[in-house]
Protein backbone atom coordinates (compact mmCIF):
# COMPACT_ATOMS: atom_id res chain seq x y z
CA UNK A 1 0.00 0.00 0.00
CA UNK A 2 1.46 3.28 -0.92
CA UNK A 3 0.98 6.69 0.59
CA UNK A 4 0.06 7.98 3.93
CA UNK A 5 -1.36 4.96 6.46
CA UNK A 6 -4.88 3.87 6.49
CA UNK A 7 -7.34 5.97 8.80
CA UNK A 8 -4.95 9.27 8.37
CA UNK A 9 -7.70 11.24 6.52
CA UNK A 10 -7.95 14.91 8.14
CA UNK A 11 -9.88 15.71 10.88
CA UNK A 12 -12.19 18.75 10.16
CA UNK A 13 -12.91 21.76 12.67
CA UNK A 14 -16.01 19.98 14.07
CA UNK A 15 -14.08 16.69 14.81
CA UNK A 16 -11.13 18.52 16.67
CA UNK A 17 -12.94 20.83 18.75
CA UNK A 18 -14.94 17.31 19.92
CA UNK A 19 -11.53 15.55 20.41
CA UNK A 20 -10.18 18.24 22.01
CA UNK A 21 -13.28 18.23 24.88
CA UNK A 22 -13.28 14.76 25.39
CA UNK A 23 -9.67 14.07 26.01
CA UNK A 24 -8.93 17.18 27.79
CA UNK A 25 -8.09 16.67 31.51
CA UNK A 26 -11.62 18.39 32.43
CA UNK A 27 -13.90 15.86 30.93
CA UNK A 28 -15.58 14.00 33.56
CA UNK A 29 -13.90 10.87 33.59
CA UNK A 30 -11.54 11.60 36.52
CA UNK A 31 -8.77 11.11 34.56
CA UNK A 32 -6.24 12.79 37.32
CA UNK A 33 -7.22 10.43 39.74
CA UNK A 34 -5.33 7.30 38.25
CA UNK A 35 -1.36 7.27 37.66
CA UNK A 36 -1.12 3.08 36.26
CA UNK A 37 0.88 2.23 38.96
CA UNK A 38 3.60 5.33 38.61
CA UNK A 39 2.78 6.08 41.80
CA UNK A 40 4.44 2.77 43.44
CA UNK A 41 6.95 3.38 40.67
CA UNK A 42 8.01 7.19 42.21
CA UNK A 43 7.84 4.84 45.87
CA UNK A 44 9.84 2.53 45.25
CA UNK A 45 12.63 4.81 43.03
CA UNK A 46 12.13 3.76 40.31
CA UNK A 47 11.01 6.89 38.46
CA UNK A 48 13.10 9.54 40.20
CA UNK A 49 13.59 12.15 37.43
CA UNK A 50 12.35 13.58 34.18
CA UNK A 51 15.09 10.93 32.48
CA UNK A 52 13.51 7.90 34.38
CA UNK A 53 10.04 9.14 34.20
CA UNK A 54 10.13 9.47 30.04
CA UNK A 55 11.33 5.95 29.68
CA UNK A 56 8.96 4.35 31.81
CA UNK A 57 6.19 5.48 30.39
CA UNK A 58 7.62 5.50 26.74
CA UNK A 59 8.09 1.37 27.42
CA UNK A 60 4.75 1.24 28.46
CA UNK A 61 3.78 2.80 25.36
CA UNK A 62 6.18 0.83 22.85
CA UNK A 63 5.78 -2.84 24.98
CA UNK A 64 2.85 -2.15 27.50
CA UNK A 65 -0.99 -1.39 27.56
CA UNK A 66 -0.11 2.07 25.49
CA UNK A 67 0.19 -0.33 22.86
CA UNK A 68 -2.57 -2.60 23.95
CA UNK A 69 -5.35 -0.27 23.81
CA UNK A 70 -3.94 1.57 20.89
CA UNK A 71 -4.43 -1.72 19.26
CA UNK A 72 -8.06 -2.00 20.93
CA UNK A 73 -8.90 1.84 19.89
CA UNK A 74 -8.54 0.75 16.33
CA UNK A 75 -10.25 -2.41 15.98
CA UNK A 76 -13.43 -0.38 18.03
CA UNK A 77 -13.20 2.06 15.58
CA UNK A 78 -13.83 -0.64 12.88
CA UNK A 79 -16.57 -2.07 14.00
CA UNK A 80 -18.22 0.68 14.58
CA UNK A 81 -17.48 2.21 11.37
CA UNK A 82 -18.91 -1.13 9.84
CA UNK A 83 -21.90 -1.13 12.38
CA UNK A 84 -20.51 -4.77 13.22
CA UNK A 85 -21.99 -4.79 17.07
CA UNK A 86 -21.07 -8.45 17.44
CA UNK A 87 -17.46 -7.70 16.71
CA UNK A 88 -17.52 -4.99 18.97
CA UNK A 89 -18.71 -6.94 21.90
CA UNK A 90 -16.38 -9.41 21.87
CA UNK A 91 -14.13 -6.58 21.73
CA UNK A 92 -15.41 -5.23 24.62
CA UNK A 93 -15.01 -8.80 26.47
CA UNK A 94 -11.25 -8.82 25.38
CA UNK A 95 -10.10 -5.49 26.51
CA UNK A 96 -12.04 -6.03 29.74
CA UNK A 97 -10.21 -9.00 30.09
CA UNK A 98 -6.87 -7.61 29.25
CA UNK A 99 -5.86 -6.12 32.08
CA UNK A 100 -3.28 -6.98 34.65
CA UNK A 101 -4.83 -6.18 37.97
CA UNK A 102 -7.45 -4.61 39.77
CA UNK A 103 -6.38 -1.12 39.76
CA UNK A 104 -5.67 -1.45 36.10
CA UNK A 105 -8.89 -2.97 35.60
CA UNK A 106 -10.83 0.23 37.65
CA UNK A 107 -9.09 2.79 35.75
CA UNK A 108 -9.98 1.24 32.02
CA UNK A 109 -13.34 0.51 33.18
CA UNK A 110 -14.66 3.01 35.10
CA UNK A 111 -13.07 5.77 33.09
CA UNK A 112 -15.26 4.10 30.19
CA UNK A 113 -18.27 4.13 31.49
CA UNK A 114 -18.03 7.95 32.80
CA UNK A 115 -16.69 8.70 29.15
CA UNK A 116 -20.15 6.60 27.92
CA UNK A 117 -22.15 8.79 30.99
CA UNK A 118 -21.04 12.00 29.67
CA UNK A 119 -20.69 11.63 25.78
CA UNK A 120 -24.27 9.92 25.76
CA UNK A 121 -25.72 13.02 27.05
CA UNK A 122 -23.79 16.22 25.38
CA UNK A 123 -22.71 14.70 21.80
CA UNK A 124 -25.25 12.06 21.72
CA UNK A 125 -24.94 9.21 18.66
CA UNK A 126 -26.41 6.59 17.40
CA UNK A 127 -23.08 4.24 17.80
CA UNK A 128 -22.63 4.44 21.07
CA UNK A 129 -25.91 2.44 21.35
CA UNK A 130 -24.27 -0.34 19.39
CA UNK A 131 -22.47 -1.38 22.80
CA UNK A 132 -25.94 -2.63 24.11
CA UNK A 133 -24.79 -1.55 27.92
CA UNK A 134 -21.92 -3.58 27.94
CA UNK A 135 -18.83 -2.64 30.36
CA UNK A 136 -16.30 -1.49 27.88
CA UNK A 137 -12.79 -0.01 28.45
CA UNK A 138 -12.02 3.49 28.26
CA UNK A 139 -10.12 3.33 24.57
CA UNK A 140 -12.96 1.23 23.09
CA UNK A 141 -15.76 3.63 24.21
CA UNK A 142 -13.90 6.78 23.31
CA UNK A 143 -13.26 5.07 19.27
CA UNK A 144 -17.01 4.14 19.48
CA UNK A 145 -18.00 7.78 20.01
CA UNK A 146 -15.09 9.14 17.64
CA UNK A 147 -16.28 6.70 14.35
CA UNK A 148 -19.17 7.48 15.58
CA UNK A 149 -19.28 10.76 14.85
CA UNK A 150 -17.42 10.42 11.71
CA UNK A 151 -14.32 11.27 13.41
CA UNK A 152 -11.39 9.35 10.92
CA UNK A 153 -9.05 6.82 12.92
CA UNK A 154 -5.38 8.29 13.13
CA UNK A 155 -6.03 11.42 14.44
CA UNK A 156 -8.21 10.01 16.96
CA UNK A 157 -5.86 7.75 17.93
CA UNK A 158 -3.03 10.08 18.15
CA UNK A 159 -5.39 12.48 20.46
CA UNK A 160 -6.05 9.46 22.86
CA UNK A 161 -2.48 8.34 22.85
CA UNK A 162 -1.51 11.91 24.01
CA UNK A 163 -4.04 12.54 26.15
CA UNK A 164 -3.22 8.90 28.25
CA UNK A 165 0.34 10.04 27.77
CA UNK A 166 0.04 13.42 29.22
CA UNK A 167 -2.09 12.13 32.24
CA UNK A 168 0.47 9.66 33.22
CA UNK A 169 3.47 12.65 33.09
CA UNK A 170 1.14 14.70 34.93
CA UNK A 171 0.90 11.91 37.57
CA UNK A 172 4.77 11.89 37.50
CA UNK A 173 5.37 15.17 37.78
CA UNK A 174 2.89 15.80 40.70
CA UNK A 175 4.51 12.60 42.53
CA UNK A 176 8.00 12.95 42.25
CA UNK A 177 7.74 16.43 41.93
CA UNK A 178 9.03 17.90 38.90
CA UNK A 179 8.58 20.92 37.45
CA UNK A 180 5.84 21.95 34.53
CA UNK A 181 8.58 22.18 31.93
CA UNK A 182 9.98 19.11 32.74
CA UNK A 183 6.52 17.67 32.80
CA UNK A 184 6.35 19.70 28.70
CA UNK A 185 9.68 18.19 28.05
CA UNK A 186 9.00 14.43 28.83
CA UNK A 187 5.58 14.76 26.47
CA UNK A 188 7.65 16.39 23.78
CA UNK A 189 9.94 13.42 24.01
CA UNK A 190 6.66 11.02 23.40
CA UNK A 191 5.75 12.44 20.35
CA UNK A 192 7.79 10.23 17.67
CA UNK A 193 6.88 7.29 19.53
CA UNK A 194 2.90 7.79 19.62
CA UNK A 195 3.03 8.69 16.40
CA UNK A 196 4.76 5.08 15.73
CA UNK A 197 3.09 3.22 18.08
CA UNK A 198 -0.21 4.42 16.43
CA UNK A 199 0.91 3.63 12.77
CA UNK A 200 1.86 -0.10 14.54
CA UNK A 201 -1.09 -0.18 16.09
CA UNK A 202 -3.25 0.58 13.14
CA UNK A 203 -1.43 -2.49 10.79
CA UNK A 204 -1.85 -4.65 14.19
CA UNK A 205 -4.29 -7.73 14.02
CA UNK A 206 -5.87 -8.40 17.73
CA UNK A 207 -3.02 -11.37 17.66
CA UNK A 208 -0.62 -8.72 17.11
CA UNK A 209 -1.43 -7.32 20.76
CA UNK A 210 1.26 -8.05 23.31
CA UNK A 211 3.08 -6.33 26.66
CA UNK A 212 6.30 -7.08 29.00
CA UNK A 213 6.09 -4.61 31.05
CA UNK A 214 6.22 -7.15 34.27
CA UNK A 215 7.47 -4.42 36.80
CA UNK A 216 5.05 -1.97 35.76
CA UNK A 217 2.22 -4.36 36.20
CA UNK A 218 3.87 -5.46 39.90
CA UNK A 219 3.82 -1.53 40.71
CA UNK A 220 0.32 -1.63 39.97
CA UNK A 221 -0.49 -4.17 41.85
CA UNK A 222 1.57 -3.14 45.20
CA UNK A 223 -0.16 0.23 45.10
CA UNK A 224 -3.07 -1.48 46.20
CA UNK A 225 -1.23 -1.81 49.36
CA UNK A 226 1.00 1.84 49.26
CA UNK A 227 0.56 3.55 52.67
CA UNK A 228 0.04 7.09 51.54
CA UNK A 229 -1.45 7.42 48.53
CA UNK A 230 -2.77 10.40 46.17
CA UNK A 231 -4.34 7.82 43.12
CA UNK A 232 -6.62 5.52 42.87
CA UNK A 233 -4.06 3.40 40.55
CA UNK B 1 26.23 -33.86 0.93
CA UNK B 2 28.68 -31.51 2.49
CA UNK B 3 27.42 -27.86 1.72
CA UNK B 4 31.20 -26.39 2.23
CA UNK B 5 32.24 -28.74 -1.21
CA UNK B 6 29.53 -26.72 -3.51
CA UNK B 7 30.01 -23.36 -5.79
CA UNK B 8 28.56 -20.93 -4.33
CA UNK B 9 26.70 -20.25 -7.64
CA UNK B 10 23.25 -18.39 -6.79
CA UNK B 11 21.54 -21.99 -8.40
CA UNK B 12 23.09 -23.99 -6.25
CA UNK B 13 22.79 -22.34 -3.21
CA UNK B 14 18.50 -22.36 -4.03
CA UNK B 15 18.35 -25.66 -4.67
CA UNK B 16 20.39 -26.61 -1.44
CA UNK B 17 18.20 -24.17 0.71
CA UNK B 18 14.79 -26.25 -0.85
CA UNK B 19 16.39 -29.32 0.18
CA UNK B 20 17.84 -28.52 3.39
CA UNK B 21 14.17 -26.99 3.99
CA UNK B 22 12.90 -30.32 3.73
CA UNK B 23 14.95 -32.27 6.10
CA UNK B 24 14.52 -29.52 8.65
CA UNK B 25 11.02 -29.60 8.01
CA UNK B 26 11.53 -33.54 8.43
CA UNK B 27 13.75 -33.52 11.63
CA UNK B 28 11.00 -31.17 13.43
CA UNK B 29 9.36 -32.76 16.54
CA UNK B 30 5.99 -32.75 17.12
CA UNK B 31 4.08 -34.08 20.07
CA UNK B 32 0.81 -34.65 21.39
CA UNK B 33 -0.96 -35.11 24.75
CA UNK B 34 -4.76 -35.81 25.18
CA UNK B 35 -5.76 -36.48 28.70
CA UNK B 36 -9.01 -36.81 30.39
CA UNK B 37 -9.65 -37.27 33.78
CA UNK B 38 -13.09 -38.03 35.63
CA UNK B 39 -13.86 -38.56 39.83
CA UNK B 40 -15.10 -42.21 39.87
CA UNK B 41 -16.92 -42.51 43.44
CA UNK B 42 -15.20 -39.48 44.52
CA UNK B 43 -11.59 -40.49 43.79
CA UNK B 44 -10.32 -39.19 39.96
CA UNK B 45 -8.65 -41.01 37.80
CA UNK B 46 -7.29 -41.00 34.29
CA UNK B 47 -9.56 -41.62 31.56
CA UNK B 48 -8.27 -41.23 27.94
CA UNK B 49 -4.69 -40.91 27.74
CA UNK B 50 -3.40 -40.50 24.25
CA UNK B 51 0.06 -39.80 23.66
CA UNK B 52 2.17 -39.05 20.26
CA UNK B 53 5.11 -38.12 18.87
CA UNK B 54 7.85 -37.32 21.91
CA UNK B 55 5.42 -36.38 24.49
CA UNK B 56 4.71 -39.00 26.96
CA UNK B 57 2.78 -38.70 30.20
CA UNK B 58 3.59 -40.72 33.36
CA UNK B 59 1.18 -41.10 37.11
CA UNK B 60 3.60 -41.42 39.66
CA UNK B 61 1.91 -42.87 42.50
CA UNK B 62 0.59 -40.36 45.28
CA UNK B 63 -2.01 -39.17 47.12
CA UNK B 64 -3.25 -37.20 44.82
CA UNK B 65 -3.58 -37.83 40.83
CA UNK B 66 -0.17 -35.88 39.33
CA UNK B 67 0.62 -36.38 35.26
CA UNK B 68 3.94 -35.63 34.71
CA UNK B 69 5.07 -34.94 30.89
CA UNK B 70 8.20 -35.83 29.63
CA UNK B 71 9.54 -34.63 26.40
CA UNK B 72 11.68 -37.41 24.73
CA UNK B 73 13.11 -34.95 22.37
CA UNK B 74 14.97 -33.29 25.26
CA UNK B 75 14.26 -29.69 24.31
CA UNK B 76 12.02 -28.05 21.45
CA UNK B 77 13.58 -25.85 18.88
CA UNK B 78 12.37 -24.05 15.49
CA UNK B 79 9.43 -25.46 14.11
CA UNK B 80 8.55 -28.02 16.91
CA UNK B 81 4.85 -28.24 17.93
CA UNK B 82 3.70 -29.62 20.98
CA UNK B 83 0.21 -29.68 21.67
CA UNK B 84 -1.83 -30.71 25.39
CA UNK B 85 -5.48 -31.12 25.69
CA UNK B 86 -6.45 -31.50 28.93
CA UNK B 87 -10.16 -32.06 29.99
CA UNK B 88 -10.58 -32.93 33.87
CA UNK B 89 -14.51 -34.07 34.65
CA UNK B 90 -16.92 -33.01 37.03
CA UNK B 91 -15.70 -33.36 40.41
CA UNK B 92 -12.53 -34.54 39.21
CA UNK B 93 -8.85 -33.00 40.51
CA UNK B 94 -5.29 -33.44 38.49
CA UNK B 95 -1.97 -31.52 38.93
CA UNK B 96 0.24 -31.58 35.90
CA UNK B 97 4.15 -30.70 35.55
CA UNK B 98 6.96 -31.59 33.65
CA UNK B 99 9.66 -34.01 34.44
CA UNK B 100 12.32 -31.32 33.98
CA UNK B 101 12.80 -27.74 32.75
CA UNK B 102 11.83 -28.04 29.03
CA UNK B 103 14.72 -25.92 26.78
CA UNK B 104 13.54 -24.04 24.10
CA UNK B 105 17.28 -24.08 21.71
CA UNK B 106 18.05 -21.46 19.40
CA UNK B 107 15.72 -21.32 16.10
CA UNK B 108 17.33 -20.76 12.46
CA UNK B 109 13.59 -19.19 11.64
CA UNK B 110 10.77 -20.85 12.97
CA UNK B 111 8.72 -20.55 16.02
CA UNK B 112 8.23 -23.63 18.32
CA UNK B 113 4.66 -23.36 18.71
CA UNK B 114 2.91 -24.86 21.76
CA UNK B 115 -0.63 -25.21 22.61
CA UNK B 116 -2.38 -25.92 25.66
CA UNK B 117 -6.33 -26.41 25.79
CA UNK B 118 -7.59 -27.16 29.08
CA UNK B 119 -11.44 -27.93 29.81
CA UNK B 120 -12.62 -27.99 33.42
CA UNK B 121 -15.78 -28.98 34.67
CA UNK B 122 -18.28 -28.59 36.90
CA UNK B 123 -16.85 -28.18 40.48
CA UNK B 124 -13.36 -28.89 38.91
CA UNK B 125 -9.56 -28.70 39.53
CA UNK B 126 -6.55 -28.38 37.35
CA UNK B 127 -3.50 -27.34 38.44
CA UNK B 128 -1.09 -26.92 35.47
CA UNK B 129 2.57 -26.31 37.35
CA UNK B 130 5.36 -26.85 34.43
CA UNK B 131 9.04 -26.74 35.67
CA UNK B 132 10.55 -23.26 33.96
CA UNK B 133 10.88 -23.20 31.00
CA UNK B 134 14.49 -22.20 29.86
CA UNK B 135 15.63 -20.23 26.60
CA UNK B 136 18.19 -20.17 24.72
CA UNK B 137 19.59 -17.01 22.69
CA UNK B 138 17.85 -16.86 19.51
CA UNK B 139 15.42 -18.92 20.89
CA UNK B 140 11.57 -18.33 19.36
CA UNK B 141 8.66 -19.38 20.73
CA UNK B 142 5.33 -19.26 21.07
CA UNK B 143 2.17 -20.40 23.22
CA UNK B 144 -1.47 -20.13 23.18
CA UNK B 145 -3.04 -20.94 26.45
CA UNK B 146 -7.13 -21.92 26.29
CA UNK B 147 -9.13 -22.90 29.43
CA UNK B 148 -12.61 -23.24 30.08
CA UNK B 149 -13.85 -23.33 32.91
CA UNK B 150 -17.30 -24.74 34.47
CA UNK B 151 -19.51 -23.56 37.67
CA UNK B 152 -17.34 -23.95 40.74
CA UNK B 153 -14.12 -25.29 38.62
CA UNK B 154 -10.80 -24.09 39.69
CA UNK B 155 -7.57 -23.54 37.91
CA UNK B 156 -4.18 -23.35 39.17
CA UNK B 157 -2.09 -21.58 35.62
CA UNK B 158 1.56 -20.95 36.03
CA UNK B 159 4.20 -20.73 33.48
CA UNK B 160 8.18 -19.36 34.58
CA UNK B 161 10.04 -18.12 31.79
CA UNK B 162 14.16 -17.92 32.88
CA UNK B 163 16.35 -16.46 29.72
CA UNK B 164 19.45 -18.07 29.91
CA UNK B 165 21.29 -20.39 32.44
CA UNK B 166 22.63 -16.70 33.97
CA UNK B 167 24.88 -19.29 36.45
CA UNK B 168 26.43 -20.48 33.18
CA UNK B 169 26.93 -17.45 31.94
CA UNK B 170 24.21 -17.29 29.20
CA UNK B 171 22.31 -14.28 28.13
CA UNK B 172 19.58 -13.82 25.53
CA UNK B 173 20.42 -10.94 23.37
CA UNK B 174 17.94 -11.75 20.52
CA UNK B 175 14.99 -13.38 20.43
CA UNK B 176 11.00 -14.12 20.78
CA UNK B 177 8.28 -15.25 23.09
CA UNK B 178 4.58 -14.84 22.91
CA UNK B 179 2.53 -16.46 25.09
CA UNK B 180 -1.25 -15.95 24.79
CA UNK B 181 -3.32 -16.84 27.61
CA UNK B 182 -7.55 -16.63 27.00
CA UNK B 183 -9.20 -18.14 30.21
CA UNK B 184 -12.73 -18.30 30.49
CA UNK B 185 -15.36 -19.38 33.07
CA UNK B 186 -18.81 -20.10 32.31
CA UNK B 187 -17.97 -19.45 28.75
CA UNK B 188 -16.75 -15.71 29.78
CA UNK B 189 -13.64 -14.22 29.13
CA UNK B 190 -12.76 -13.50 32.90
CA UNK B 191 -8.29 -13.20 31.79
CA UNK B 192 -6.73 -12.31 28.58
CA UNK B 193 -2.80 -11.21 28.39
CA UNK B 194 -0.32 -11.68 25.26
CA UNK B 195 2.82 -11.73 26.81
CA UNK B 196 5.34 -10.44 24.08
CA UNK B 197 9.13 -9.84 23.60
CA UNK B 198 10.44 -9.68 20.34
CA UNK B 199 13.46 -8.86 18.65
CA UNK B 200 16.01 -7.29 21.02
CA UNK B 201 15.49 -9.50 24.08
CA UNK B 202 18.31 -8.51 26.79
CA UNK B 203 17.40 -4.45 25.97
CA UNK B 204 13.62 -5.21 26.59
CA UNK B 205 14.58 -6.83 29.61
CA UNK B 206 16.87 -4.12 30.64
CA UNK B 207 14.08 -1.43 31.19
CA UNK B 208 12.94 -1.06 34.08
CA UNK B 209 8.95 -0.93 32.91
CA UNK B 210 9.84 -4.59 31.99
CA UNK B 211 12.29 -6.60 34.17
CA UNK B 212 14.65 -3.82 35.40
CA UNK B 213 17.45 -6.44 34.31
CA UNK B 214 15.95 -9.62 35.56
CA UNK B 215 16.09 -12.32 33.42
CA UNK B 216 13.25 -14.58 34.43
CA UNK B 217 9.55 -14.11 34.81
CA UNK B 218 6.57 -15.68 36.34
CA UNK B 219 2.88 -15.34 35.98
CA UNK B 220 0.20 -17.19 37.98
CA UNK B 221 -3.33 -17.18 37.98
CA UNK B 222 -6.10 -18.35 40.17
CA UNK B 223 -9.37 -18.87 39.32
CA UNK B 224 -11.16 -18.06 41.85
CA UNK B 225 -8.61 -15.53 43.26
CA UNK B 226 -9.46 -15.17 46.73
CA UNK B 227 -8.69 -12.20 48.76
CA UNK B 228 -6.86 -14.54 51.32
CA UNK B 229 -5.03 -16.29 48.89
CA UNK B 230 -3.66 -12.70 47.82
CA UNK B 231 -3.33 -11.89 51.49
CA UNK B 232 -1.27 -14.59 52.44
CA UNK B 233 1.08 -14.24 49.26
CA UNK B 234 1.36 -10.47 50.85
CA UNK B 235 2.48 -11.35 54.04
CA UNK B 236 5.15 -13.44 52.79
CA UNK B 237 7.48 -10.01 51.50
CA UNK B 238 10.08 -10.15 53.49
CA UNK B 239 10.85 -13.48 52.48
CA UNK B 240 11.14 -13.23 48.56
CA UNK B 241 14.34 -13.48 46.70
CA UNK B 242 12.90 -11.52 43.86
CA UNK B 243 10.12 -8.97 43.03
CA UNK B 244 6.69 -10.39 43.63
CA UNK B 245 2.52 -8.53 42.95
CA UNK B 246 -0.57 -10.11 43.69
CA UNK B 247 -4.01 -8.89 42.77
CA UNK B 248 -7.61 -9.88 42.89
CA UNK B 249 -10.52 -8.98 40.70
CA UNK B 250 -13.37 -9.98 39.04
CA UNK B 251 -13.02 -13.57 40.53
CA UNK B 252 -9.86 -14.09 39.63
CA UNK B 253 -6.25 -13.62 40.45
CA UNK B 254 -2.73 -13.10 39.22
CA UNK B 255 0.62 -12.86 40.99
CA UNK B 256 3.74 -11.74 38.19
CA UNK B 257 7.45 -12.78 39.97
CA UNK B 258 10.29 -11.03 38.22
CA UNK B 259 14.18 -12.22 39.47
CA UNK B 260 17.58 -11.96 38.62
CA UNK B 261 18.13 -15.83 37.94
CA UNK B 262 15.96 -19.16 37.81
CA UNK B 263 16.76 -20.15 41.24
CA UNK B 264 15.57 -16.99 43.13
CA UNK B 265 12.41 -17.21 40.68
CA UNK B 266 12.15 -20.97 41.54
CA UNK B 267 12.28 -20.11 45.36
CA UNK B 268 9.62 -16.87 45.43
CA UNK B 269 7.53 -19.13 42.60
CA UNK B 270 7.26 -22.22 45.76
CA UNK B 271 6.51 -19.19 48.43
CA UNK B 272 3.47 -17.90 46.09
CA UNK B 273 2.19 -21.62 45.19
CA UNK B 274 2.54 -22.93 48.66
CA UNK B 275 0.67 -19.99 49.89
CA UNK B 276 -2.40 -20.07 48.00
CA UNK B 277 -2.30 -23.37 47.56
CA UNK B 278 -1.55 -25.89 49.95
CA UNK B 279 -1.66 -29.30 47.76
CA UNK B 280 -0.54 -27.12 44.90
CA UNK B 281 3.79 -27.71 44.49
CA UNK B 282 4.00 -30.92 42.90
CA UNK B 283 6.73 -33.78 44.21
CA UNK B 284 8.92 -32.95 41.44
CA UNK B 285 9.43 -29.54 42.04
CA UNK B 286 11.00 -30.50 45.36
CA UNK B 287 13.42 -32.65 44.15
Amino acid sequence: MAGKPRGSAPLDAAGLHRLMAWLSPSYPVGAFSYSSGIEWAVEAGDIKDVATLTRWIATVFGHGAGFCDAVFFVHAHRATQQGDAAALRELCHLAAAFVPSKERHLETMAQGRAFLDTTSKAWPCAALDLLGGEPAAYPVVVAVACAGHGMPLAPSLQGILHAVAANMISAGVRLVPLGQTDGQRALAAMEPLIVAVSDRAIASTLDDLGSATFRADIASMRHETQYTRLFRS
Amino acid sequence: MPVGFLPLTEKTSAASETSSGKIFAANRATGRIALTVNAVDGVSRRGRVHEHGSLRVRFPNGPILEAVTVNSAGGVTGGDRFDFDISVGEGASLTMTTAAAEKVYRSLGPDTDISLTLAIGAGGTMRWLPQETILFDQARLSRRVEADIAAGGRLLLTEAVVFGRSAMGETVTQGKLVDRWRIRREGRLVFAETLRLDGAMSDQLAEPAIAGGGVALATVLMVPGEEAAVAAVRDLEDKFAGEVGISAWNGIAVARLCATDGARLRHDLMLVLSAVDGHALPRLWLN
